[in-house]
């Protein structure tokens, strides 16, 4: 037994000498970034997942790609495009350059990549919605042309890496390729030489690069199954810069003088989703929603109820934005619309209670209010995700306000998958929480809320937010995707925002700031985008990590980690001569009993 | 000369011997074909357990991503979410026969391959973390039960009953905030992450390397499980103490020790080999809150994810693999528990 112990201890402190071999730092400049989502697929006709979307930014050219200053769709891979008069045929000059093997870059492969997502099922499974609206691709020296089924302005913010087609073509069955091969052969700024499953990926900055190769020699994405513990590794130095944090994780970098804590405008919306009378895509109703939410009256009272600086300040610790506008963050300036005037909803209790007094919902005995009928009482359910603790704060304060203009709200906790089955396809809800991240191209969250995205009878399909099916609404959808000119286009989405804020589908709440921290002693400068105050990490493109700029000061890490390492070395070979001699002795005791 | 010739004593004991083996092999059969129906009973509810849960996987596939209800069909399809139930657990219980577990939905590859890539590193953890704890229990609470109320005994069983209580997952995160980060004068010297490092060394350093990784895991582990060991150890060596061979090994002049270690320790330890086997079984399991805590690339991992999505064919992969080693662990045992103790043979 004692054998046993002794072997087990010894081997357990063995381990400590182990950091003096890890802390030799390597000569190069390597920044590392965590990330707490582990990358579902190296193959980007499969990955799904935001920290895949990343890599794929890191290692291959786009059509294009949001300019880091205006977000602004500006050249890539593809260097200049024209559009006909009907807006049906893109013809895009693909930028001569060469692929990280050698090759040369050419439309044939901006084609084939896309052709191959149009023929091949397997293939849709990354971006397959992003080649929908395609009728046909062409190629013809360095000109690609994409004829579109109908007219669609967000061309432009096309989200598919172009593959090379001299590499995948050879790949039988795209649907079960790994695309573990490395190093990967690509035409962005990092090619990735390794990667471990739910570990680590391993990028070195590609020489070949258009526009010249990174500052920094390696980038590596290290995955940590859990914030809290990535947080720990930010402060010791194991990483070097990490993204998307909760605010109390974000709270707790303070007062660390080696690290900056980014906070800027989110890319995201905090919304309530309202049951406004929710019905399939052929309009028959579905779902159990509470009928007083069919009187738009209703949802504007209870937007009035509502106080959104104190959500801000107490829910989200004031890392956020009151939102005064609807779907679309004031991040993207261009498209961000913000009510103002009469329009604007303010806290007003007095307000919420004389809209709903005068629409027939009399209070009864016990404070609630009923259906003008006297049907129904104005009891409402609060759907939010169970181990949320910032919905049920949420809850809390929604409940309060709710109950000082006479309706009764009830909280409903449900685990993630019934929670989007419950508000996104059977309609079993009255009041749910919601909210969505919005790219450069506000397209796809403005088509979540159009009829053609209500599930169908049998519940299939769908990908709704809201149920709403709104004239208007829809007819404002198909003018946008028909104008190509920005401004003006922007001015229609301003408008759609408009309609979802004052017919009240939807209530925004706040706009959620991006949180970021990142080791000012190893990462010497970083641009995010937009330039002026944007995101560092899940962003859109290659910006911040192609500007990357690492602490030259070698010595500096070297000597920090080599200290560490000679620590632990001189512990850990202590405790080991500690152990072995006290079992040593043990074992000559032992010897001397049995002899006895 | 007598009519039968008389058998001689070895040969009676020959035939005993022959005797036993049969008996051995016939109750290892029996238990095996247990076993095996337990098994098939498990792949029969692991099916309907899976689909009981709620969600749509296609849907929580998308992960937010929009999707027209044309793409939502032709995912459900390649899913083989389009066929009926019936037409589905055919499928299933047809490739599972072949040792095939289908294509993981959300990894789009296959469940066998993902497991296999994985199995490695839990086996790593939780075999030693089980060797451990096995040990620590055993030494403590064989030295607890000699001397019942002694200092020793009250303080061992106290700390071991207080780490059993605590989390798991805050006592890992302390434990990381503690040695990989360090505190005050406590030197940050354990990595904050995974099974090895980033820019990992060759050949010896390599273990090295990995065996500091999993210093931490391994202590969360152990502290939290191996009370079980100390209490089981403990209570059967206290059965021991008062036994009249224990009496006869004083009379005869042993030292305490000794009788402790050579006497009273291996009559005690049937109920923890019992223990230890069923524990074995759950190895394969892997120890989801631990591998979350320190980011361990194993099946608990896989199997947390798994539930998430949900991703059936996944969940149900590791759930089969999972209870499959604990059934035929405890066959196991129960053979091992034949062979050990001779009063389950006449039982």
């Amino acid at each position: 037994m004692r054998k046993v112990l002794a072997a087990l201890a010894a081997i357990a402190l063995l381990a400590l000498p182990g950091t003096a071999a890890v802390a030799a730092e390597p000569s190069e400049k390597v920044i590392r970034v965590g990330v707490t989502q582990s990358v579902d697929s190296m193959n980007p006709f499969l990955a799904v997942r935001l920290v895949s979307g990343s890599l794929q930014r890191w290692m291959y050219g786009f059509l294009t790609v949001p300019d880091s200053k205006t977000l602004q769709p500006s050249a890539d891979l593809a260097e200049s495009w024209t559009t006909s008069p009907d807006g049906l045929t893109w013809t895009f000059k693909i930028r001569e350059t060469k692929w990280s093997d050698g090759q040369p870059v050419t439309a044939a492969d901006a084609a084939w990549t896309f052709n191959k997502m149009m023929t091949d099922d397997g293939a849709k499974t990354g971006n397959g919605p992003a080649v929908e609206n395609f009728a046909s691709v062409s190629a013809n020296g360095q000109e690609l042309t994409i004829k579109l089924k109908s007219p669609q302005a967000s061309m432009l913010d096309n989200p598919v890496p172009i593959m090379p087609k001299h590499v995948w073509e050879k790949v039988p069955d795209i649907s079960k390729y790994e695309a573990d091969v490395y190093p990967t052969v690509g035409s962005g700024p990092y090619i990735a030489v390794e990667s471990k499953k739910d570990q680590y990926v391993k990028l070195e900055a590609n020489p070949n690069y258009w526009r010249g190769a990174p500052k920094i020699d390696e980038l590596q994405m290290i995955f940590y199954d859990n914030p809290a513990a990535a947080i720990v590794g930010l402060k010791k130095g194991d990483i070097d810069l990490i993204g998307r944090l909760a605010p109390p994780d974000f709270e707790s970098l303070k007062g660390d003088e080696n690290i900056v804590q980014w906070n800027t405008d989110g890319r995201r919306a905090t919304y309530l989703q309202i049951n406004h009378g929710a019905t399939t895509s052929d309009n028959k109703p579905i779902g159990d929603g509470h009928p007083a939410l069919k009187d738009q009256r209703v949802r504007q009272a209870l937007h009035y109820a509502i106080d959104k600086q104190k959500l801000v300040d107490e829910v989200q610790n004031g890392l956020a934005r009151p939102a005064d506008g609807s779907i679309i963050p004031p991040m993207y300036k261009d498209f961000f619309w913000e009510a103002s005037g009469d329009q604007k909803v303010t806290h007003d209790l007095a307000r919420a209670n004389k809209i709903l007094d005068d629409a027939g919902y009399t209070k009864g005995a016990d404070g609630i209010r009923t259906m003008p009928d006297g049907s129904k009482k104005l009891a409402f359910r609060f759907s939010i995700h169970t181990d949320a603790p910032i919905e049920d704060k949420l809850a809390e304060y929604l409940t309060g306000w709710f109950k000082e203009i006479g309706i009764q709200l009830s909280t409903k906790r449900l685990d993630s998958s019934k929670f989007s089955e419950e508000t996104g396809t059977t309609a079993l809800f009255d009041i749910a929480i919601s909210g969505w991240s919005v790219n450069p191209d506000p397209e796809e969250v403005l088509a979540t809320h159009l009829c053609s995205r209500r599930p169908t009878a049998s519940g299939e399909g769908g990908g709704t937010e809201s149920f709403y099916c709104d004239p208007q609404y829809e007819d404002l959808y198909k003018q946008q995707q028909k104008e190509l000119d920005r401004p003006k286009r922007a001015e229609i989405i301003k408008k759609m925002e408009e309609r979802l804020y004052t017919d009240a589908p939807v209530i925004a709440l706040y706009y959620p700031n991006n949180l970021e921290g990142y080791r000012k002693d190893r990462i010497a400068s970083v641009t995010p985008i937009p330039e002026d105050k944007g995101i560092l990490y899940g962003g859109s493109g290659y910006w911040p990590f192609y500007t990357l700029e690492a602490v030259t000061t070698e010595t500096a890490a070297a000597e920090g980690g080599s200290n560490t390492g000679v620590i632990a070395g001189v512990a850990g070979g202590v405790a080991v001569l500690a152990i072995a001699g006290f079992f040593v002795l043990r074992r000559r005791q032992g010897a001397a009993d049995e002899r006895e | 000369m007598t009519a039968t010739p008389p058998v001689s004593q070895p040969a009676v004991e020959a035939l005993e011997e022959t005797r036993a083996r049969h008996g051995l092999l016939r109750y290892a059969a029996t238990k095996a074909g247990g076993a095996l129906v337990s098994i098939a009973m498990v792949i029969v509810a692991t099916f309907f357990l899976f689909r009981l849960l709620p969600g749509d996987p296609v849907r929580a596939l998308a992960q937010g991503r929009n999707m027209t209800p044309e793409q939502l069909d032709l995912e459900r399809a390649r899913l083989g979410l389009d066929k009926s139930l019936p037409e589905q657990f055919v499928q299933f219980v047809k490739q599972t026969l072949q040792f095939d577990l289908g294509t993981s939905y959300e990894y789009k590859r296959p469940v066998l391959d993902l497991i296999g890539e994985r199995i490695g590193s839990t086996l790593l953890l939780t075999g030693t973390a089980l060797v451990m704890a096995v040990s620590l229990g055993i030494w403590q609470g064989a030295r607890a039960g000699w001397k019942p109320g002694s200092r020793f005994d009250k303080f061992s069983t106290a700390i071991s009953l207080v780490l059993w209580s605590v989390p798991t997952f805050w006592l890992g995160l302390l434990l990381l905030m503690v040695f990989a980060a360090g505190v005050g004068p406590i030197p940050g010297v354990f990595p904050t992450r995974g099974i090895s490092s980033v820019d990992a060394p060759e050949g010896f350093a390599y273990v090295l390397d990995v065996a500091q990784h999993m210093v931490l895991p391994c202590l969360t582990m152990v502290a939290v499980v191996y009370a079980q060991y100390l209490l089981v150890m403990r209570s059967s060596v206290l059965d021991e103490v008062g036994q009249d061979y224990i009496t006869t090994a004083r009379a005869k002049g042993l030292r305490d020790d000794d009788i402790r270690r050579r006497h009273a320790v291996p009559n005690a330890l049937l109920p923890t080999v019992t223990l230890v086997f069923m524990r074995i079984g759950f190895v394969v399991g892997g120890a989801v809150t631990v591998e979350a805590i320190f980011s361990w690339p194993g099946l608990g991992q896989l199997f947390y994810e798994a539930i998430r999505v949900p991703d059936f064919t996944l969940m149900q992969g590791t759930f089969l693999l999972i209870t499959a080693s604990v059934i035929v662990m405890n066959t196991l045992a129960d053979v091992v528990y034949h062979l050990l103790d001779p009063r389950v043979r006449s039982a």
